[in-house]
Formats: structure tokens, C-alpha cells, sequence
């Protein structure tokens, strides 16, 4: 099923009057099929139905901005050559 | 006297002769070889050495044992060797078979020194290991198998101490050749702590050659001398460090070099520094992602690859700096959020319902659940279920629409509806006022043009969705498992919201038992029962049992099951199943709960019914229908049906002359037993009593003893019914007497006080006694009553007809 929204180009806190005249548009538009257009305003016209279609919205999650990670951290230098390999000379 | 001369003189000749012959001497020797007097017994042996068989043999035998007494091993050795070159004397090949088992013991003898004096030199070890290959064994193969085995145990500790040698001088190569001969000797000669030892020096000398080990193949080396380890674990960390493997340096460093060294120390600052070194590596790294991700620069997939890679991120960071973990742990929400917008954007549902799914506990947010619900009902009508994801989507859709929490967050995004009030009163997704906490706007008051139904607006998505569901699945099959999944998940829902009064999440069975939530709910059921003793609760619980056995749900579940066994066993007609679930404590089960215990038998009843609709001739039935009456307490209803089929199935069988009389009353008597005051039941039993006793009578039968047995059971159990219908019996009674009256037969004779035989002088045969039992019978198991009853006379009249050989009703 086609968002009613959408078929009809309007927003989603489009008012009841709004919806005729939207409805009107989208016929002269012939971009959706007469019957497609009639059940998406009847659909945006009947409140239950309306909550219907809103509940197709993605719910928006409250989140925060990421913020750049500051660091206390340095780079530091690595010497593995300075290890004595023989530390544990077995046959010594 | 020349006489005597010459007599003796041929004595002396003879005795001569008689000592001169080999097997004399040998015997001879034999003895010197008995009382250890070997020096004699080779003289004499030395003069039959050609001539007896066994002479080499023992002439041998005395060598090894003087030899065998010798102190210095040089002169052993000499004597050893004679022995060896006696084989050259030899002529004859039996005297060379006796001879070998000796030849052996000397061979033994030589290599058992020659293996004492080789002082663990390698060259005279693997020399002697030679001779002992070359060596007549025989006799002495284990011998020898032993002395070979001590051979290759001395040069496996010959070879290690070689090649330690040649590792001092620096010479890896060389020495990681003669370690692997040490292996080998060891392998032969199960030296393990040699070839441990040795695995763990080659494994040193090729570090110190700079080359990698595998010390997975390696595994030996935990075996070898503890120093060694040391050395060998060390050397492979600061190999892997100086080959920028910090990981499996880590780990070898932790597992094997737990102990307190600066050496140790070293390496562990190391990690540490480099460990820090890779954090500064990573922020950096997610700073520049976080940079692109406002910059709208990241598409999707890295989006999702720079999501998935911060739980590992996070992990290695604790150990460096735990708040530098936790700032990046803070990050996934957002960044969780933008992934799952541009997915449900870009219509990528499939991969939005994943994420979802791994977000922990995301049904305790609503957004998230609403969220879940737009993409489960995207993906579908995309045409996307398939036999593996349409439970999950389905599940997702039901809990997201049925969860009232998830519709009231939509009225918070819009205002178009901030002129309404909406009421839960016909919501779905709950039956009582128990949301604790409702918007402003939101009541639970009666539906009106102002005050909008919440219920349409879930029950309008449902029906959305059904439509899709019905529209976008091509494969039959699949819309059949869909639309047969769908219903059964939703109709245990509504049972739980029907039942449940308390202000928690609803979720579908498949969601629950997915994400770890069916037990709460199996619990708030047990509750619900506990206080209003409420089975529908139970009910509604056992389609989330998953594998929990301690809640009331599944005993209900249980006790439910042992139903649909019983069941099962009545469409298999399978009575021995029956019978085994027919135990105190499967009724105990039954007996807990009323809704199960009061419908066993209408249950029982109805599927036994369905069975005889199919065969109302089975005879295997009856023993079902007898372990199910046995079975359900309230069992009248099953005693009718079972005493009906009976009584059917035997006018049938008998008619037809399926089933013999005796049979049919065996059979009848279960009827009877069961259903005592049944007239039909009765009637067919009677009538069956008769033709027995005539089949007795006309010796139509050889049961009779246990036909009689029947009767004599009858006699202690007539029930009223049965006394007011057996006048056919005493009918059959006076036919039979009057009968005889008419043949000129004495009938006194027949009577039951006997005096009629007593006055008469006459006595009974065989046969007429025959008779007087039949008769007494018919006396004792029938009425005397007259009947007035028409239909009762019109029998009698057709019985005198003999018109009745078939069986009434």
C-alpha cells in the first residue's frame, strides 16, 4: 500500500481542508490512479486510519551529536632490538 | 683253559669295539657334560664331532658355558669366536640346525659385550647395531629386540649430547640434523624426555636462526626440561615483537613467562607501548570517520563497517584506558541511529531488521520497535519472505502493531492530531486499563468522532499487512506457511492480552522465545492462574514454553500432551500405548486442571467416533476403547460408545459367521460388564447366552468349560435390566421340554431335585446329563416371569418358528 502522503504531496501535518484541495492537485497531476488518490484522502480524512499512516513514519530516536574523542595519549617509541635474546641462554 | 683265553680275549674285543662306537662316547660326554666336566666332555665330543649329530652341537654348548664363566671380556670374546668358527667343522646340515641355538647364544654373548664396551660412542653403537642385524637370533629374537632397543635409547642421549655440542659452537643447521637423530632413536626406543627435549632445542636453534616455529605442531615442547621452555618462550616473544606480532607475543608472554624478570618486565612494557601506540592509531582513525560522518562523506557500508568494528575497539581499549573505551562506547547510539535512517531510507530492510535485532533489549524502546515494525512490514511487501525469515519478520510486525506503547509514540511526531483525544478502550494490544502512564491526550473513554479508537488504527495495519501478505507471496507453499504462521502467532497473542492485566510488553510467541522474554510472560501467566485460578492463562502460556519445565504452563502443557498421546494412540489403534500412559501419576497431571480433566472424555469420545466413521468393523478398536474407559475418569459417555460398538460389531460378525458364538460372548460380556443396564445391550447378551448353551447341547462347540465359566460370572452379575429381558432363556427351557415331552422322554428326569430319576428307577447317560446342565443353566440365567409385552410374545412365536438364528438388534 502506497503512502497517502506521498500520493497526495502533502505533509504529514497537513490540515483536513488542505487534503481536498491536495486531493484535486494529484487528480490534475494524473501522476496516481484516480482510485489510488481517492483512498489516500479518505485514508488521511479518517483519523484512525490517518494514525495508520503516520505509524509508517520512521520514529526518530533522540541521540547526541558525536563530539571528536580527545586523548591524553603519546605516541611512544618501540625498541625491540634492544632486547638481550639470550636472557634465558639454556646451554650456557 | 685256551678256551676261557680265547673267550675272554673276544670279550675284550667286543668291549672295545662296543666303547669305540660314536653314540657310546657321546653318552659318555653326555655324562662328563652332566657332572660339569665340560674339558672332558669336549675331548671326547672332539673325537665324535664328525660322527654323532649332536656332537657339534654339545661340543658348542661346552664352549659357551666355559666361555659364559670367564671373567675378562676379551677372553669371553675369544671363546665366542671359536664357537663361530666350529660352523666351518660342520658337515652335515642336522648337526648345523642343533648347532644354531647355540651359535645364537654366542652371537648374544659377543654383542652384549661389544655393546658394554662401546662406552656410548655413537660409531661403535651403530656398528654393533649392524652385527646384531646380521646375527643369527635364533631362539633369541626377544633377546636381541631388547638389546637393540637399549642401542638406539644410548644414542638418542649420545646424539642430544652431540648436537648440544655443536649448537655451543653456533652451528644451528648442523645441529638440528643430529637433534632429529636423537628423535628418531628416541622414537625407537620410547625416550620421551630425550625427544622432548630435543623438539624444544630444534625449535631454539631455529629462532636463533631468525626462522619462524608453529608451536601448535610443536606441542612437545611443554614436555621438555623447564629451563629450556624458558629460553624457547622467551626467544619466540621477542621474535614475534621484533616481527610486529604483539598479539600472539601477548599471549605467549601471559601463558608461558608469568613469572617476575626485568627481562620479562621488558617485553611487557613493550606491549604496553604498543598497545597505547595502536589506541592513538584507532581515535585517530574514528575521529576522521566521525569527521566524514557529519560531512556526510560515509556511505552506508562504511557507515556500517565503522559501527561493527567499535565493539572490538572498545574491547582492546579497556586495557589501555577505560574512560578512552567508554567515550567511544558512547558513540554507537548515534551512530546506530544513522545506519538504521539511511537503511530505512535507501528501503535496505533486511539489513535494518538485522541491526535492530543485535541492539540489546531494543523492545524496550518503542521507537525502536515501531522502527522494527516499518521494516518488517517494508521487507514484506517488498515480496521478500522466504521459507528462513518469515517468522522473524512476522513476529517483529505482530509485538511492533499489538504494543499500544509503540501507536503512542507515533502521536507525538505529528500535529494534525492535536484536536483529537484517541482511546485505548478498543485497543488490541490490551484488554484492561493498565497502562500505568498515558499521554494527556490519551483515555480510555468510549470511541467518538473526537475521541479516535486506537484499536482502528492497529486493526487498520493488520489488515494492511494481510493484504500485502496475500498480494506479494507468489509460492503457495510459502503463502501457506506464512498465513498459517501469522494466524497462530497472533491468536496467541490476543490470548495473552485477553488474559493479562499487567502493563507489560505482549510480544508473539516466536518474538518472545527469540529474544529471551517467553519466561516473563510464562510467569506473569502462572501468576494470573495462582490468583484467579484462571486455566485460560495457562492456556494462553504454553505456546511460549521453550525449554522451562518448572512453571505451571508446562505442567498444564504436560498434562495437555498426555491427551494428544492417548489421541494419537486411538488414530494408530495402538491400546499398549494407551496402557502405558495410563499411570497414577499421567492421571494426577489431568486431575490438576478442570478444563483438561472434565473434557478427557468428550476428547476420547470424539476421536474414538471419528475412527469407527472410518472402520465400524475393527475389532482392534475394542481393546483401545476398553484402555481409554480405563484411562478417563468420567468415562459413561465412552462405556455407551464402546458397549454399542461391541454390541454392533458382534451382530455383524455373527450374522455373517465372521466370529464363532463363544467369541461373540466373550466379547458381549465386555458390553455387558461395562453397560450392565442397557436393554439392547442386554438383549444381545441373553441371546447370545442361548445360542452357547444350544451350541453345547447340539455339540456344536469345544468350549464348553469356558463358556460355562461366562455363565457362572453371569450368575453373580444380573443386573436388573438383564433379569427383566432373559425370559427367552426359560422360553428356550420349555421349548427344549416340551420337545422331549412330545419325543415320549421322561422329562422328571430332567428336573432339579432329581426325584423324577429317583421314583422313575431310570438314570441319564451322558448326553441326557448334558442336557440337565443346559437346562439348569437356562433355569439359573433366565426369568420365569411371563412377559405381557406383545413384541416379547411375537419373539417367542418366532423362536418356536426357528426364525431366530440371528441375533436381534
Amino acid at each position: 500500500m502506497k503512502n497517502p502522503y506521498i500520493i497526495l504531496g502533502v505533509s504529514q501535518d497537513v490540515e483536513r481542508a488542505e487534503i481536498m484541495k491536495a486531493q484535486m492537485l494529484a487528480m490534475k497531476d494524473k501522476k496516481y490512479s484516480l482510485q489510488e488518490i481517492q483512498i489516500a484522502a479518505k485514508q488521511l480524512l479518517d483519523p484512525a486510519k490517518r494514525l495508520a499512516a503516520d505509524f509508517m513514519f520512521p520514529a526518530k530516536i533522540k541521540a547526541r551529536r558525536i563530539q571528536i574523542i580527545q586523548s591524553n595519549l603519546v605516541y611512544q617509541d618501540i625498541n625491540v632490538n634492544e632486547l638481550n635474546e639470550n636472557a634465558f641462554d639454556s646451554i650456557k | 683253559m685256551e678256551v676261557v683265553i680265547i673267550l675272554i680275549i673276544i670279550g675284550i674285543i667286543g668291549y672295545l669295539i662296543y666303547q669305540s662306537l660314536p653314540n657310546t662316547k657321546f653318552e659318555k660326554a653326555q655324562a662328563y657334560f652332566n657332572a660339569k666336566n665340560y674339558v672332558e666332555a669336549i675331548n671326547v665330543l672332539n673325537g665324535i664331532f664328525d660322527k654323532h649329530n649332536d656332537a657339534p652341537a654339545k661340543f658348542a654348548e661346552c664352549k659357551l658355558i666355559l666361555g659364559q664363566g670367564l671373567k675378562a671380556n676379551s677372553e669371553k670374546l675369544k671363546a665366542f669366536n671359536e664357537i663361530l668358527e666350529l660352523r666351518k667343522r660342520i658337515n652335515n646340515t642336522s648337526s648345523i640346525a642343533n648347532f644354531e641355538n647355540i651359535e645364537a647364544k654366542a652371537l648374544y654373548g659377543i654383542a652384549k659385550i661389544q655393546y658394554e664396551d662401546s662406552n656410548a660412542d655413537i660409531d661403535k653403537l651403530n656398528q654393533n647395531l649392524k652385527f646384531i642385524d646380521n646375527a643369527n637370533k635364533k631362539g633369541l629374537e626377544t633377546d636381541f629386540n631388547s638389546l637393540r632397543t637399549k642401542h638406539y635409547y644410548q644414542l638418542s642421549e649420545s646424539y642430544f649430547k652431540k648436537a648440544i655440542e655443536i649448537e655451543k659452537s653456533n652451528k644451528y643447521p648442523d645441529a638440528i640434523q643430529v637433534y632429529k637423530k636423537s628423535i628418531e632413536c628416541s622414537e625407537k626406543s620410547s625416550n620421551s624426555t630425550t625427544k622432548y627435549n630435543a623438539v624444544a632445542r630444534i625449535s631454539i636453534c631455529r629462532l636463533k636462526l631468525n626462522k619462524s616455529i608453529d608451536l601448535q605442531e610443536n606441542s612437545e615442547v611443554q614436555k621438555s626440561d623447564k629451563e629450556y621452555q624458558k629460553d624457547l618462550f622467551y626467544r619466540y616473544s621477542v621474535y614475534l615483537l621484533k616481527n610486529g606480532n604483539f598479539q600472539q607475543a601477548e599471549n605467549i608472554i601471559s601463558t608461558h613467562l608469568n613469572f617476575n624478570s626485568t627481562d620479562i618486565e621488558k617485553l611487557r612494557d613493550i606491549l604496553k607501548a604498543e598497545k597505547a601506540n595502536i589506541a592513538l592509531k584507532q581515535i585517530t582513525q574514528i575521529n576522521q570517520k566521525i569527521e566524514q560522518l557529519y560531512d556526510n562523506s560515509l556511505s552506508t557500508e562504511e557507515i556500517s563497517t565503522f559501527y561493527n568494528s567499535l565493539d572490538s575497539i572498545v574491547s582492546s581499549l579497556k586495557t589501555v584506558d577505560l574512560e578512552l573505551s567508554e567515550k567511544v562506547l558512547a558513540i554507537k547510539p548515534t551512530l546506530f541511529n544513522r545506519l538504521l535512517t539511511n537503511y530505512i531510507s535507501i528501503e535496505q530492510y533486511g539489513n535494518a531488521i538485522n541491526l535492530i535485532y543485535k541492539y540489546p533489549k531494543f523492545w524496550e524502546s518503542p521507537e525502536l520497535l515501531k522502527n522494527l515494525g516499518i521494516c518488517c512490514y517494508g521487507y514484506t511487501s517488498k515480496g521478500l519472505l522466504t521459507e528462513k525469515n518469515y517468522k522473524i519478520v512476522i513476529s517483529g510486525w505482530l509485538t511492533a502493531v499489538y504494543s499500544d506503547n509503540v501507536i503512542l509514540k507515533s502521536l507525538e511526531d505529528t500535529s494534525w492530531d492535536d484536536n483529537y483525544t484517541f482511546s485505548l478502550a478498543e485497543s488490541i494490544g490490551t484488554n484492561y486499563s493498565q497502562h500505568e502512564e498515558v499521554p494527556e491526550n490519551v483515555n480510555y473513554d468510549d470511541i467518538s468522532e473526537s475521541n479516535i479508537s486506537i484499536g482502528a488504527t492497529q486493526r487498520e495495519l493488520l489488515q494492511q499487512f494481510e493484504t500485502i501478505i496475500h498480494k506479494e507471496i507468489k509460492d503457495h507453499q510459502l503463502s501457506i506457511q506464512v498465513n498459517d504462521f501469522y494466524d497462530k502467532e497472533k491468536e496467541s497473542l490476543e490470548k495473552v492480552v485477553n488474559v493479562l492485566a499487567t502493563d507489560i510488553l505482549f510480544p508473539t510467541p516466536h518474538f518472545a522465545i527469540s529474544n529471551g522474554l517467553n519466561n516473563e510472560i510464562i510467569k506473569a501467566l502462572d501468576n494470573d492462574y495462582v490468583e484467579y485460578s484462571n486455566e485460560e492463562a495457562l492456556e494462553a502460556g504454553v505456546p511460549y514454553i521453550k525449554n522451562s519445565t518448572s512453571s505451571i504452563v508446562y505442567q498444564y502443557f504436560f498434562a495437555n500432551d498426555i491427551i494428544d498421546r492417548i489421541n494419537s494412540a486411538i488414530e494408530a489403534v495402538n491400546s499398549a500405548t494407551i496402557k502405558k500412559l495410563n499411570t497414577k501419576e499421567n492421571k494426577g497431571w489431568i486431575e490438576k486442571f478442570d478444563n483438561i480433566s472434565t473434557t478427557v472424555e468428550d476428547s476420547l469420545f470424539n476421536t474414538i467416533a471419528n475412527k469407527i466413521s472410518e472402520d465400524d468393523e475393527n475389532e482392534a478398536l475394542i481393546a483401545v476403547m476398553e484402555e481409554c474407559i480405563a484411562f478417563s475418569s468420567y468415562n459413561e459417555k465412552l462405556k455407551h460408545q464402546y458397549s454399542n460398538y461391541v454390541a454392533n460389531y458382534c451382530i455383524s460378525q455373527v450374522n455373517e459367521e465372521n466370529i464363532d458364538n463363544f467369541k461373540a460372548l466373550s466379547l458381549m460380556k465386555g458390553a455387558y460388564l461395562r453397560s450392565p443396564n442397557n436393554p439392547r445391550i442386554c438383549k444381545n447378551f441373553i441371546t447370545l447366552i442361548r445360542f452357547n448353551l444350544m451350541d453345547i447341547l447340539n455339540e456344536r462347540t469345544r468350549k464348553e468349560s469356558d463358556i460355562y465359566k461366562i455363565l457362572d460370572w453371569v450368575k453373580g452379575n444380573m443386573s436388573q435390566t438383564y433379569k427383566q429381558n432373559s425370559s427367552e432363556l426359560s422360553n428356550a427351557r420349555k421349548e427344549i421340554l416340551g420337545q422331549l415331552r412330545a419325543n415320549g422322554v421322561d422329562i422328571s428326569l430332567f428336573e432339579d431335585n432329581n426325584l423324577g430319576s429317583i421314583l422313575s428307577g431310570h438314570s441319564l447317560n451322558s448326553q441326557g446329563l448334558k442336557m440337565k446342565k443346559v437346562l439348569t443353566y437356562l433355569t439359573d440365567l433366565g426369568s420365569i416371569q411371563e412377559t405381557s409385552n406383545p413384541l416379547d410374545r411375537l419373539r417367542q412365536l418366532r423362536q418356536q418358528l426357528n426364525l431366530d438364528d440371528d441375533l436381534p438388534f
